[in-house]
């Protein structure tokens, strides 16, 4: 009975030891120490933990059996004892492990590596075994005296041990369990690669078989060290001689480990993360090195993982190789990532296998002996050339990953890129849920944060008031319905709200695209975008009542943004990520979304263009159009941009691409009233107009009114950068080639025409243009800008008026301003500031139609327009035509009579503007309306205000332009020329735009055919660019005029 | 939930109405300027009731405009979290489906619509039991549960389930063709 009293005695004192043990350098094994303990402790103590204890733990284990039978059946008999043994000692570890699970904290790894072993590897030398265990049992029943083996044990250990542990060890004393020189050595033993435990534990054998003859202490495994195994001897002798006859080693190489090394031979480092499947893990060596791979098997036994890479193959190379055509090596060159295609495969005629893995079932292509399944490469690679710490896959990758068939991986693997987090991840406040540990699922607050410690306030009853609780061991806790904000990982700064938790995943609904978000609390790393949802690792999501939109700019690009990505491709900016954007791209067809970093962004396309819808209606920005065919037929929405034809439409209701729809403009109508208008408008118009044009273009008159508008303001500012401004041209050349317009901007090289036909601008190259082009009437469109949707008509009828319009504009127009100022000449005041220029024309137009019965049909559109001032026209048609005379008389009676007679209509307009605003001009640039056109006509066209005794260029079509002189103006704008430069020659008639003005040259005698001096003549005596200096006959004033207005005297 | 409360907003009014029917005109002007608005704080207001008060009318400088500070009897219409609606589908895809009951717009995520209902991407798309009994597609009235809102100024957002007892459709137009 001493024995197990002696026996039970150590089991008591085995949790003290444990505690002393676990303030020691390895934790995980206090457990042997206890038993050696019970033999009096063991060289070293803690210091040799490891497998080292393998051996003596066999031993020891034979002796708990002995104690337990002992406890349990004293006089049990040896052959009893015997029959069991052998169990037992299988068994053994399964006992320790329950004393293990006593002494609570200390449950170690050794524990199951022990067992381990002995599960395996009992099988390996069982027969071995059970072959010794004879004598081993019977010399053990020999010393039936256990002080005997006490006393045998601790002469073995006699030198190093420490008789006694304190209850308290100090560091001194742990100090002193680190090796010194007197210790045994720990020798390194080269065996074979994979049978180092295998080594261990014959060797362990070998020790138990022969006993003492053995010198060696103990022999050591490291799971992280292939091909060697450590040996704890006094000698290298010893070493040799122990290992001598034993396969799998390899004497030859004895290396001593260095005595400071000692300890972190057998130092444990804390565990890494397990490898599990799904793991991502970065390959450390090869063609593969620092790609990303994802563990789809481990093999702990032989060390291996099956991981899935994204092939780097060359195919041309793997082809050559194959047939064995020679293959030149280029060290250097790492094929680029890419997913295999059998088919391409085949196409070069590498054979493709298709085989199925007898371990798992599954099919995989087999090519030269590789594996893929889906175009990814199944690898089989050791587990030491993976690393597996700190692995954070960045966007791109996991996004590369995302192969197309594979659908929707599941989250598991996202939980695997548990890294390590960032500092100050929760915050007082936060609702938490412990994930591990026996508090498991409490859920609680943060009150306190300190550094590994989060105190929390635990959500039940009957727990103090607070916890701490490690950081690891907690996690951010949401409800459905929460209103969260992401705070890391690529959706940062997005809020959404949770729909559903999923341990630690949400998934959120984010707030500005309508989308499913994956987050984790646990770990804040990057996006995986599959389909349409995105999950997020979000280490960080925290409750907010905050609405934001998430991050919508970065760089100079901004959410919704047109983006041009190259030459030919542009797109929509649908979101905005960490480090990407979302882009749509500018495809009718189908909608396509790229993800694209901010680099790849060439630039912003900030233009307004304009684009023409299926009726042929000018789309602009912000009009409501509807999708008429393609993907999104049916829907509706504001033009967000417009691009190479291309509208960017944005329909709330439309749930992808954050509402944006992408369809050619020509399968799309525009929605809304005015629009539609004047399309209808526009057609009877288009005939009406096409066939007038040309007879008409005399009406360069009406233009004025306009025209004069833009001289009031735009002229003044315009001209200084550019005279072209606001001039009216044709364009010569490209696909606008033929259209007339005004010149609205200029921008280097390239010109903005408002085009008079069609209404609209268009960006043309300024040799493409033509600027001296007499226009007739270029300044309808201005007007009907600014008119807005009625101005489409006037262009039709303004031909017509012509002779009229002149006088009218100027009277007409006093009229109905004031409704009281029938006078004209008053009139003119009042109308200035009002610039009502179109009101003119309207006026005008009834006149003219009055005057031109077969127009009718044309103005009824102008009805509308004149609608408000029905009575101002009554009266006016009357009054404009007897006007004529008035405004003569008051107002400019020598420029206006000598042209009367011939050129009726373009003179007494030019007449009344002149006489009206002679004062006005400067004054009134509103008026503009006359005063403006003065100048500006200028720039323009001589036709309008051809005066007689002028020298012009008459271009008859098909003809040279010949030279000739204005006799007279013909009510219908014609000209009577008379041919030849001193206008002896033939007498022609001419149509306004068959006449050029023959530009004047310095010291030529000129007519000032606009402005407040039109008709007088002068002499050019200088010229300053589009200026010529004018010394005027009659006064002989020195004027500066607009070049355009000056025509060369015959 | 519906409230029945009175709020106060100053109106604006241009001189031009001023007159015999000026309080009238202030009460369209209100009605037409409030209903259907949302405001965070109340929600939607659904109809004006009354006016409780019109103040003092205070001629803003610069302008001519008159602010009258009215006192209206209203009625709002406010969802909150764990409240049960009744709504109508109005979009169906595979993240789930949205649905309106008055002015909220309600999401229901296909996380929080029962595991057995699938989504078809048919014709229309819906969400089948997999024994075709209960189908939830556009216009199909489906109560639900509100478990969360989102709030801005002039928006209220909701999440909803109907993964719940007594929750889904009630009445399902395809049924009844």
């Amino acid at each position: 009975m001493g024995r197990g009293d002696d026996y039970e005695d150590d089991d008591d004192i085995e949790p003290e030891d444990g505690d002393e043990y676990g303030e020691d350098l390895y934790e995980e094994e206090p457990e042997e120490e206890d038993e050696d303990d019970d033999y009096g402790g063991r060289g070293g103590g803690g210091g040799k933990g490891g497998k080292g204890s393998v051996k003596k733990r066999q031993r020891s284990d034979f002796i708990d059996d002995v104690a337990e039978e002992d406890d349990d059946e004293e006089e049990d008999e040896e052959v009893y004892a015997r029959g069991r043994r052998h169990k037992k000692s299988r068994g053994g570890g399964f006992i320790d492990d329950i004393a293990a699970e006593v002494d609570d904290d200390e449950e170690e790894e050794e524990d199951g590596e022990d067992d381990f072993i002995v599960d395996t590897t009992t099988d390996v030398v069982e027969d071995e075994r059970r072959m010794h265990r004879r004598p081993l049992l019977s010399r053990e029943e020999q010393e039936e005296d256990v002080e005997d083996l006490e006393r045998r044990i601790q002469e073995r250990y006699a030198r190093s041990s420490q008789s006694e542990y304190d209850e308290e060890t100090t560091d001194v004393e742990q100090q002193a369990l680190l090796p010194s020189v007197r210790d045994p050595k720990l020798w390194m033993v080269k065996c074979a690669i994979g049978r180092e435990r295998e080594v261990a534990v014959c060797l362990m054998q070998k020790c138990i078989d022969k006993g003492s003859e053995l010198q060696i202490r103990s022999v050591v495994a490291l799971d992280h060290l292939k091909n060697f195994v450590y040996v704890e001897a006094d000698k290298e002798a010893h070493v040799r001689e122990a290992v001598k006859g034993m396969r799998n080693i390899y004497p030859s190489k004895i290396l001593l480990v260095p005595i400071k090394e000692m300890t972190d031979v057998l130092s444990v480092e804390t565990k890494a993360i397990d490898l599990s499947r799904d793991t991502w893990v970065r390959m450390k060596t090869g063609t593969y090195k620092g790609d990303l791979a994802k563990v789809l098997d481990v093999d702990n036994v032989r060390q291996r993982v099956t991981v899935k890479l994204i092939p780097r193959i060359d195919l041309q190379v793997l082809a050559n190789k194959l047939e064995g055509r020679d293959v030149a090596k280029k060290k250097a060159f790492v094929p680029p990532p890419r997913f295999m295609n059998t088919e391409e495969a085949r196409d070069l005629h590498i054979r493709v296998e298709r085989r199925r893995d007898s371990m798992t079932g599954d099919y995989y292509e087999n090519i030269n002996g590789m594996m893929f399944k889906d175009g990814f490469l199944i690898k089989s690679v050791s587990i030491k050339s993976i690393s597996t710490q700190n692995i954070q896959p960045t966007f791109d990758e996991l996004e590369k990953f995302r192969h197309p068939g594979e659908g929707d991986g599941d989250i598991g693997s996202l939980s695997t890129l548990f890294a390590t987090r960032k500092k100050g991840h929760f915050m007082k406040g936060d609702a938490v849920i412990v994930v591990k540990g026996d508090l498991k699922n409490l859920k609680g607050w943060v009150e306190k944060v300190e550094d590994g410690n989060v105190h929390i306030r635990p959500n039940e009853k009957g727990l103090p008031k607070t916890l701490a609780i490690n950081e690891k061991d907690l996690c951010k806790f949401f409800e459905p319905g929460n209103h969260v904000k992401v705070i890391s990982g690529s959706h940062e700064g997005a809020t959404g709200m949770v729909v559903k938790v999923d341990f630690h995943v949400l998934i959120i609904i984010s707030d500005t695209t309508k989308e499913d978000v994956r987050l984790s609390c646990f770990v804040s790393l990057c996006v995986l975008t599959i389909g349409d949802k995105i999950r997020v690792f979000a280490d960080h999501v925290v409750e907010s009542s905050e609405v934001t939109t998430g991050v919508t700019k970065i760089g100079g690009f901004e959410l919704h943004d047109l983006v041009l990505l190259d030459n030919a491709t542009f797109g929509v900016i649908i979101r905005v990520e960490s480090e990407a954007f979302q882009v749509l791209k500018g495809v009718p067809d189908r909608p396509e979304v790229v993800l694209v970093r901010l680099r790849e962004i060439r630039s912003k396309i900030d233009k307004k263009l304009f684009a023409q819808d299926r009726s042929k209606n000018p789309v602009a920005v912000k009009d409501v159009v509807k999708v008429l065919e393609g993907p999104c037929k049916g829907k509706q929405g504001p033009v967000e941009h417009i691009y190479r034809g291309v509208l960017f439409i944005f329909d709330r209701h439309h749930l992808e691409h954050a509402g944006f729809i992408c369809a050619k403009s020509q399968s799309c109508l525009v929605v809304g009233g005015s629009r539609g208008n004047r399309e209808k408008m526009g057609d009877p118009l288009s005939y009406l107009r096409t066939p007038q044009r040309i007879p008409q273009s005399p009406g360069r008159l009406p233009p004025r009114g306009p025209q004069s508008d833009f001289g009031g303001r735009g002229r003044g500012g315009g001209r200084g950068h550019d005279s072209l401004i606001g001039t009216t041209i044709k364009i010569r050349l490209g696909p606008y080639k033929g259209y007339r317009g005004r010149v609205k901007d200029i921008k280097g090289t390239t010109v903005r025409v408002e085009l008079e036909s069609q209404m609209k601008e268009v960006t043309v190259e300024r040799s493409y243009i033509s600027d001296n082009v007499t226009v007739t009437t270029p300044y309808r469109d201005t007007s009907r800008y600014g008119m807005g949707s009625e101005t489409p008509m006037h262009p039709s009828r303004t031909p017509m008026h012509p002779y009229m319009t002149p006088m009218r504009d100027a009277r007409a127009t006093p009229i109905h301003d004031g409704m009281r100022t029938p006078m004209r000449d008053r009139a003119w005041n009042p109308y200035a500031p009002m610039s009502p220029a179109r009101e003119n024309w309207e006026d005008a137009n009834p006149a003219s139609w009055g005057s031109s019965p077969q127009y009718r049909p044309g103005s009824p559109p102008s009805r509308t327009y004149d609608a408000p001032t029905p009575v101002g026209w009554a009266s006016t048609p009357g009054g404009n035509y007897n006007d004529p005379e008035t405004p003569r008389d008051g107002n400019a009676p020598s420029p206006y009579l000598p042209s009367t007679p011939g050129t009726q209509p373009t003179t007494p307009s030019s007449v009344s503007y002149l006489p009206g605003t002679p004062g006005g001009q400067p004054t009134t640039p509103g008026g503009g309306g006359l005063d403006m056109m003065s100048p500006m006509i200028g720039g323009e066209n001589e036709g309008l205000w051809l005066l007689p005794d002028i020298l012009v260029n008459v271009i008859k079509s098909g003809d040279d332009s010949m030279v000739g002189v204005v006799q007279e103006v013909l009510p219908d704008g014609s000209c009577r020329v008379a041919l030849g430069t001193s206008g002896n020659g033939e007498v022609i008639t001419a149509l306004p735009n068959e006449i050029d003005l023959i530009p004047p040259r310095k010291a030529d005698k000129i007519k000032i055919m606009g402005g407040a001096q039109r008709g007088f003549t002068g002499k050019l005596i200088g010229v300053d660019g589009a200026d010529g200096i004018v010394k005027v006959d009659e006064s002989l004033d020195v004027k500066i005029l607009d070049m355009g207005i000056l025509a060369k005297l015959a | 939930m519906f409230f029945h409360i009175i709020l106060e907003r100053n109106m604006q009014l241009h001189p031009r109405h001023f007159g015999p029917r000026l309080r009238d005109k202030l009460v369209s002007k209100l009605m037409k300027d409030v209903e259907g608005t949302c405001s965070g704080r109340h929600g939607f207001v659904v109809a004006i009731m009354g006016i409780e008060h019109v103040g003092k009318g205070l001629i803003r400088d610069g302008t001519g405009f008159v602010t009258f500070p009215v006192k209206y009897k209203c009625v709002v219409f406010r969802p909150f979290k764990g409240e049960i609606l009744e709504a109508v589908v109005t979009m169906v895809n595979k993240m789930g489906f949205f649905a309106e009951a008055g002015p909220v717009q309600v999401f229901v995520s296909n996380h929080l619509i029962p595991d057995d209902m699938e989504f078809q991407s048919a014709d229309t798309p819906n969400y089948t039991t997999s024994d075709n009994s209960v189908k939830i597609q556009k216009d199909s009235e489906v109560r639900l549960k509100i478990i969360g809102t989102r709030v801005d100024a002039t928006e209220i957002f909701c999440i909803g389930t109907i993964k719940d007892d007594f929750l889904g459709v009630i009445s399902d137009p395809g049924a009844a063709s």
